[in-house]
């Protein structure tokens, strides 16, 4: 079924510097592209804003966290990656989709090394680098992509040189979702707040019910987080298990209500996951973005998987997580397929839709 | 009394064994089956569970769909929407019964073009075809068929049904012959409202609209003048609730359905 | 009289339609008398009326009582009878409301009941039913086709409570398809019972 690639094999190695710092992460990266058609990571250098428990990081302070901390995490990823500067062939950075004060101060980073170095530019929209990072490192080949994290969840499709939105949020993401639940239990941020739930949720036992709301392929999320918070103040709340609690007594810990929420919503996500392959014919899923590396959601989406005699594809915090290799790697990609972004028009986006982008290196 | 001692403890895991599969999509099997004898063929639509979410969660989720379903079915035929009616619940076992419609799926009928859409529909049928000469004679012309479309979708929506996954594969053309269409004539009758809900809102509406006209798009070739006529129909019927419809379709082909999101 | 059988629970249904019944209070009565009869003369009495009686008028078609059985027959399955026995959830299943004392009074035989359906549903061991059947009911043995004469439309709109409904007012002028159409509805509200409300 596969037509051949418009993408042709390399006739050299082709090398880029991926610079990623949409939200709290600050990222760079080296790729290189092999003669062979395969790739290799050659650096993946990250630095992550943690704000303290009960806060969420404001696009302000995430920009000064991004200007303080781009030439020491830049350095380290070429660095580490042994070639110079001067070897690279482009400079990708994300356009978008983010939060504009630190999208705009990395664009201003990769702006001035591109006429230090006299390297042409290439914007990246943030959501296709996830997806081909995924794909590169997972292999899979023409999957149905779960994309979610703190600032989105899609259920995505490739065709036609596009990738399409099969079904998404119709409110706030699920990391965010997660996030937000974790503040006001007072979680830790760090490493991030959606580890801590995870972790916590693996003490839980209760299912609360919550409500469940998915439209076609769409889901909505804001409603169970309210539900969730409105437990909190419930009389049958307790933040833990009580020491000498009789069986018979009627209550809920925090561990049950995160243990709630991950399943309430991650049977939302596989379910419009489900219902988009079923949809397409496709036997593959891939999971991408930083909600991706939560094993109980890898875990039911492999069920799912293979009830349908299908494979689930995932990677682990290094890709999942925002990171600047998948910016190098979309950008190097789109690149060699002779798209260049001129500096006049390397702007940054906050709204910048996945299948805006014409994914010129697929057939 | 003495009755009924049953030797199978799920009549409904009973009546799935001896049904025919007709086909499968993400949440159901269907099939097509008999209750009893003296009856007419039942098409048997069986939510399986899921054995990726908590066992509690599933069966709560498959109680309420099969009701939901049920609920929607018969609102739409009171208000004289052209759907199947029930046969059979069984909500505990996830299964729900519901009239056999002789006939052909739009789909079919207008016959869809081998290039265009890649994707192949999973919902395809797996069973043999039926007997073909009972499909023939639909001599309906394309446009006229458009209209009953229309017009169908128009009447759901009057009752405030939003059907969730309109396609031309969920609507079908009952043959004016079929013995369980008494009134002789051709009719459209609307199937699978496995995702369907209530809402008066002209959005919802709207983008059950823009659903079908995707679907449209991507399974019929040329298929613009055909999804006009739909419109043209469905404006028709739904006289002066088409304005507030209508300007929110524009609004939701403009953005393509989905908001724009932050990252 | 037809039979009808459900073989995923293991069941055969015996259906008979009389019309011109003499003796409705009479077979009323019976019913009542034998629930609190005693002994073996109680067991034979209830034996002998052990059907589900059902007023013909409120029957839009047989697959009406086809679904009722049905439904009867899965509550039976799963221990879920609302009734005492599977004939009193067959009359239980056609009333829409889940007042038993309602579904008796209206869809079971009354005294002035004049059509009957009589309903004997039985694992696949057959008996003679329909001289039984003849035994407690006074009346003419009719083809199920009679009952298109003997349904009540005014009153299954009523009961169903389907009389304002205003698509049905619009076709109120073409009995074929207002008929059409009550049945169906009516046989939904009988298969979907145990989800309404």
């Amino acid at each position: 079924m596969p037509t051949r690639s418009p993408l042709k094999r390399p006739d050299r190695p082709y090398l880029a510097l991926g610079l990623e710092g949409s939200a709290n992460k600050l990222g760079a990266g080296v790729i290189r592209h092999e003669i062979d058609g395969s790739s290799t990571v050659l650096s993946n250098v990250r630095h992550t804003y943690i704000t303290p428990p009960g806060e969420g990081f404001l696009p302000r302070d995430t920009a000064v966290h991004h200007r303080q901390w781009a030439l020491k995490v830049i350095e380290d990823a070429v660095t580490t990656s042994g070639v110079g500067m001067h070897d690279l062939d482009c400079i990708c950075y994300t356009k978008g989709p983010g939060m504009g004060a630190p999208l705009q101060s990395v664009a201003l980073v990769a702006r001035t090394l591109s006429l230090l170095f006299d390297k042409p530019l290439v914007g990246v929209n943030h959501c296709v680098g996830h997806i081909e990072m995924g794909r590169e490192i997972t292999g899979a080949r023409n999957p149905v992509v779960l994309y979610v994290s703190g600032g989105n969840t899609q259920v995505i499709a490739y065709s036609r040189q596009c990738y399409r939105i099969f079904g998404e949020t119709l409110d706030i993401a699920v990391g965010n979702c997660l996030d937000r639940f974790a503040r006001v239990i007072n979680l830790s941020n760090d490493p991030s707040p959606g580890y801590n739930i995870e972790q916590e949720a693996k003490k839980g036992k209760r299912l609360i019910p919550l409500p469940y709301a998915t439209k076609g392929m769409d889901v909505s999320l804001s409603g169970i987080l309210t539900a969730t918070e409105a437990l909190t103040h419930d009389k049958r709340y307790r933040p833990d298990d009580p020491p000498e609690s009789g069986a018979e007594e009627d209550y809920f810990t925090s561990a049950d209500l995160c243990f709630s929420l991950q399943e309430t919503i991650f049977a939302m996500l596989v379910e419009i996951t489900e219902r988009a392959m079923a949809h397409i014919g496709s036997k593959e899923v891939l999971i991408v973005g930083g909600v991706g590396c939560n094993m109980r959601l890898q875990e039911m989406m492999a069920i799912m998987a293979e009830e349908r005699g299908g494979t689930v594809f995932a990677t682990d915090e290094r890709f999942c997580i925002d990171n600047g290799i998948m910016i190098a790697q979309a950008g190097l990609l789109s690149y060699r397929m002779g798209f260049q972004t001129p500096i006049t028009k390397s702007t940054c986006t906050q709204r910048f839709r996945t299948d805006e982008v014409h994914v010129a290196w697929r057939a | 009394m003495a009755l009924l001692p049953l030797p199978d403890p799920s009549p409904t895991a009973a009546l799935v064994r001896s049904s025919v599969l007709i086909s499968q999509g993400a949440e159901a099997k269907v099939y097509r089956t008999t209750l009893h004898t003296g009856g007419g063929p039942v098409l048997l639509k069986y939510r399986f569970s899921k054995q990726y979410r908590h066992a509690t969660l599933d069966a709560t989720l498959t109680r309420a769909r099969v009701a939901g379903e049920a609920r929607a079915l018969v609102r739409c035929l009171r208000c004289g929407v052209s759907v199947p009616g029930l046969r059979f619940v069984d909500v505990a076992n996830g299964a729900l019964g519901i009239e056999w419609v002789d006939g052909k799926s739009v789909r079919s009928l207008l016959g869809s073009g081998d290039e265009g859409e890649r994707y192949r529909e999973e919902d395809e049928d797996i069973a043999p075809a039926e007997d073909e000469d009972l499909f023939v004679g639909y001599k309906v012309p394309k446009d006229a068929l458009m209209v009953m479309v229309g017009t169908e979708i128009a009447k759901m929506h009057l009752a405030d049904i939003i059907h969730g996954d309109l396609t031309t594969s969920n609507m079908m053309l009952r043959h004016p012959s079929s013995t369980m269409n008494p009134l002789g004539v051709h009719q459209l009758v609307l199937i699978d409202f496995g995702l369907a809900y209530t809402s008066t809102l002209a959005e919802d509406k709207a983008v059950d609209l823009y659903v079908l006209e995707r679907a449209f798009a991507s399974t019929h070739p040329e298929s613009e003048p055909l999804f006009s006529s739909v419109l043209d129909a469905y404006k028709r019927k739904m006289g002066k609730e088409w304005p507030a419809i209508g300007r929110k379709l524009e609004d939701v082909r403009l953005r393509g359905r989905k908001r724009s999101m932050v990252g | 009289m037809e039979s009808f059988a459900y073989p995923h629970f293991s069941s055969i249904a015996h259906v008979a339609l009389f019309d011109r019944v003499t003796n409705a209070g009479e077979i009323r009565a019976r019913i009542v008398r034998a629930s609190s009869l005693e002994g073996d003369e109680g067991d034979a009495e209830r034996e002998a009326v052990s059907f589900a009686f059902i007023d013909a008028r409120l029957v839009t078609s047989v697959l009406h009582i086809q679904t009722a059985i049905t439904q009867a027959l899965l509550a039976a399955a799963q221990n879920t009878l609302r009734t005492k026995t599977v004939h009193s959830e067959v009359i239980w299943a056609l009333n829409p409301s889940n007042n038993i004392t309602e579904a008796l009074r209206r869809y079971g035989v009354t005294d002035d009941s004049t059509a009957l359906f009589v309903i004997r549903i039985e694992s696949l061991a057959s008996i003679d039913v329909r001289s039984r059947m003849s035994a407690v009911v006074e009346g003419t043995l009719v083809p199920m086709s009679a009952l298109a004469g003997l349904t009540d439309w005014v009153a299954v709109k009523k009961y169903n409570k389907l009389g304002g409904d205003p698509y049905i007012k619009e076709i109120q002028n073409d009995p074929a398809h207002e008929h059409h159409l009550i049945d169906n509805i009516v046989v939904s509200f009988v298969a979907m019972k145990s989800v309404s409300g």
